[in-house]
């Protein structure tokens, strides 16, 4: 199981404020779709308006990234530098 | 430059990585024959000028442009009239959440001008000077509204409204009135409360910090050139074409596959060339003339039109316990986004205190409107800023507590599953020892004379990844061509040679990198938020590595053996064992030379969403002495230690370290924008917008702390931004040492200390 954390402005819009949960997932297609179950629509706000830090690491939200056991996925806002 | 590496993980074990082999692009620079975007000249081609608005503020009534359309010469004019309305939608990243219906009025306004200097209308001419002609007789019929410039001035009540039906996002529930504040935003982990009743000592303090110019030295510049079917190709120094070319379909309603745009050399960006202002107009007038066009910026209008970073208002409040533990931090960050929502708010707000452990944090941030250009990008866009007010408020708790200040950041430093405000833990290191750095440095223990001081600082930022194309050619001579689609602003086609050439195993002097343009390379992403050493540069070893697998392959076929009876070795194939036979090693070269009985052309293209980008820490102290009867501030002594992961070419990382420290001193001292009773921009030229040159400074000394990244081959981090982000708080820290006077405002300018220091 991996645990998926949102930011509170990201629960605030989208998931009435619940901001943790508990996912079974190899990668991160698989985190979206349990998500997106959840909460339909949800997905597409996922992939468009967030980077993923897998376990701290940060990545692009793709669905190839894998979702190690136990990890700590975390929702964050995209981040554009200069 | 002597050496200024610390090597934290091994000795060197590279051939080339490390190396500071002469850059690629140096020769037609120094020579003058590089093309930037204002040198591109087809046959046929005429001249774009654009009408600006002089006011701050104003209705636009109406647009008559009847009789600069029947001037002799001019053969297109344009207006926003001629550009299809955008879905009112924001759509990618947070920071910039790009929204259409904004970015067509910045380009060209429509119902309003928003600030001095919004373009108004475009004409395209024969010559410039009929152009500019043309511009004089374009009717503009304005009611002038009032407007509002400061950013707690926009978010007062009363204050004018750039928008009278923009409501704040991120308030629930949602407000009922419209206001200058686009979107609030918070974060926060821990009780924040409860920190601060475990300090000793609680420091609060308000701050401001000017707008200021990334100051490139090349005005923007496009060439468009737009035919009948609908094909159109772009020439443009940007900092990505494939930026440009996604922006200018977006806003002129073309498909992507019907515009090419070809990276011009670029003369410095820092940011700010990662948005569009020209080229949508330059394809319009093209369209419409049917001949190119060229427009270029001239320096006033990149000043007045041009996005700077934001200027902001903040407090923060950070409680510590006598033994230097910082137990709690509070903040308020209010942004200028300047004429269209979008400040960099969200990334200071995420950056303040990053390099800490801090267990309850608080940020919350402000988005405002006000009637300036549109902010964009600047050099790990808002963390300088929110790192002005956290490095102040951190050395007033040393004082306070009578701690060293590097100390006191060391003592507190984050590590490896430090949790940051937005949540994650940290996954890398490198903060402390850049600390560590600084501490070794002999000049941080050197005595100081009289109205001198010292102060020390220090920044975080995310660095980038993402996505990036590179190709790889092996030529019939042995010589390689990589080609990327990232734009060369801080050297990478010496790092992305020195890569594949490390990769492959050959000499540095055979691989050429060149910048190819939105047809003959993949998608990349912008050269921007330090991502392309990382990003492009794991896509250019990865195409390499494919590459050596081909020529494995075809030393097999000439050896007549098994394709896994091939190794690669130092830049030759040879027998993976005595077993698979007694064959001389064969070079790229001589395979190379057998390209086309073995299966054809050797090359190997590799695409990457590349994450595990490491964040960069920087810490740097300077030495300053202030002129108790001018406020002059003298920089003399400046040291910047960094963790760049790997240094893939040392003398480039050491110029982005340099560059990043001056930028930061002009931020400092002199650098800001002044606005008339009218909103009218002042100084809008480097005679009066006052940049540092290079009598103002001493050498900037940049420490290399290497910590690699083992998310990269080679171990590199982004190392572009992070050195902008200490500079001003370490001279506002050194001038209270040296004169007992704490700075809260940038710029920290002559005129500006002497009345402080006046008010005794």
């Amino acid at each position: 199981m991996a645990r998926i954390v949102f930011t509170s402005g990201f629960a605030r819009r989208y998931t009435s404020g619940v901001r943790e949960f508990e996912v079974e997932a190899k990668n991160l297609r698989g985190v979206l779709k349990a998500m997106d179950d959840l909460y339909p629509g949800l997905g597409e706000h996922l992939e468009e308006e967030t980077t993923v830090a897998i376990n701290g690491e940060l990545h692009e939200t793709g669905y190839f990234q894998p979702v190690p056991p136990g990890a700590e996925v975390f929702f964050i806002p995209k981040i554009e530098g200069g | 430059m002597n050496d200024t590496t610390i090597v934290t993980d091994s000795v060197k074990r590279f051939k080339w990585v490390g190396t500071r082999p002469i850059r690629p692009d140096g020769v037609p620079k120094v020579t003058g024959r590089a093309l930037y975007g204002a040198d591109l000249k087809l046959p046929g081609m005429i001249y774009g000028k654009i009408l600006r608005s002089p006011h701050a503020h104003a209705r636009i009534r109406s647009i008559d442009t009847s009789a600069a359309e029947a001037l002799h010469g001019v053969k297109a004019v344009v207006t926003s009239a001629d550009f299809p309305e955008q879905k009112f939608d924001y759509i990618g990243p947070e920071r910039v959440a790009v929204n259409f219906w904004h970015v067509t009025r910045n380009i060209l306004a429509r119902e309003k001008v928003l600030y001095e200097g919004h373009a108004v209308a475009a004409v395209a001419a024969m010559s410039s000077s009929i152009a500019e002609e043309a511009l004089s007789l374009i009717k503009v019929d304005y009611e002038v509204l009032p407007h509002v410039i400061d950013v707690d001035e926009a978010m007062a009540a009363d204050a004018p409204l750039l928008f009278e039906n923009m409501i704040t996002r991120g308030i629930e529930p949602a407000p009922t009135k419209p206001s200058n504040i686009s979107k609030r935003l918070d974060f926060a982990i821990g009780d924040v409360e409860a920190g601060f009743r475990q300090a000793d000592v609680v420091i609060e303090k308000e701050f401001k910090t000017a707008a200021v110019h990334q100051a490139y030295i090349e005005p923007h510049a496009c060439v468009a050139k737009y035919e009948a079917d609908g094909q159109c190709e772009i020439w443009s120094s940007s900092q990505g074409h494939f930026q440009m070319r996604a922006l200018t379909a977006q806003v002129i309603g073309a498909r992507l596959g019907d515009l090419r745009v070809t990276p011009a050399e670029i003369g410095g960006g820092f940011g700010g060339k990662t948005v569009t202002y020209l080229e949508p107009v330059a394809a319009t007038l093209s369209k419409k003339s049917g001949l190119p066009v060229r427009i270029q910026m001239s320096r006033e209008d990149v000043f007045r039109g041009s996005g700077p970073t934001s200027g902001a208002s903040m407090w923060v409040k950070i409680g510590v316990k006598k033994d230097g533990t910082i137990v709690a931090a509070d903040g308020i960050f209010k942004f200028q986004a300047g004429a269209f929502p979008g400040s960099p708010v969200m990334n200071g707000c995420l950056c303040a205190y990053a390099p800490y452990e801090i267990p309850n944090q608080r940020a919350v941030g402000f988005d405002v409107v006000s009637n300036r250009p549109k902010a964009a990008a600047y050099r790990a866009p808002g963390s300088p800023i929110s790192a002005f007010a956290v490095e102040s408020v951190l050395d007033m708790c040393a004082k306070a507590i009578g701690m060293d200040p590097l100390a006191l950041r060391h003592k507190n430093a984050c590590r490896i599953g430090t949790p940051t405000i937005a949540g994650p833990k940290h996954a890398h290191a490198g903060y402390a020892e850049t600390i560590e750095a600084l501490m070794k440095h002999p000049g941080y223990h050197e005595k100081l004379g009289p109205n001198q001081g010292r102060g020390v600082a220090s920044g975080y930022w995310f660095n980038g990844g993402g996505e990036s194309s590179a190709t790889l050619q092996v030529n019939a001579d042995g010589t390689v061509l990589v080609a990327t689609g990232s734009p060369d602003i801080g050297g990478s086609r010496a790092s992305m040679a020195i890569m594949a050439a490390e990769t492959l195993g050959v000499d540095y002097s055979t691989v050429r990198a060149i910048v190819a343009d939105t047809a003959s390379v993949g998608y990349t992403h912008v050269t921007g938020g330090s991502r392309v050493t990382f990003a492009t540069g794991t896509a250019v070893v990865n195409a390499s590595r494919t590459v050596v697998k081909e020529l494995c392959k075809r030393a097999a076929l000439i050896w007549g053996v098994d394709e896994d009876g091939v190794v690669w070795e130092d830049g030759y194939a040879k027998p993976a064992s005595s077993n698979v036979g007694d064959f001389k090693p064969l070079s790229l070269k001589e395979i190379a030379a057998k390209a086309a009985a073995t299966g054809g052309p050797i090359t190997a293209s590799n695409g990457v969403n590349a994450g595990g980008q490491a964040p960069g820490f920087s810490t740097q102290f300077c030495d300053v002495e202030v002129d108790p009867e001018t406020g002059k501030v003298t920089i003399l002594r400046f040291v910047a230690a960094q963790d760049v992961g790997r240094a893939i070419h040392p003398s480039y990382v050491e110029g982005q370290i340099q560059g990043g420290v001056v930028q930061g001193i002009g931020w400092a001292l002199n650098e800001e924008y002044i606005y008339n009773s009218k909103g009218q921009l002042d100084n809008p030229g480097f005679l009066d917008y006052r940049c540092p040159v290079a009598s103002d400074l001493p050498m900037i000394e940049p420490i290399l702390v290497e910590v690699p990244n083992p998310n990269h081959p080679y171990g590199a981090k982004g190392v572009g931004e992070v050195n902008i982000c200490p500079p001003m708080a370490a001279i506002a820290n050194a001038i209270e040492m040296a004169t007992g006077k704490r700075m809260t405002s940038l710029p920290m300018s002559p005129p500006r200390l002497l009345a402080a220091l006046s008010e005794g």
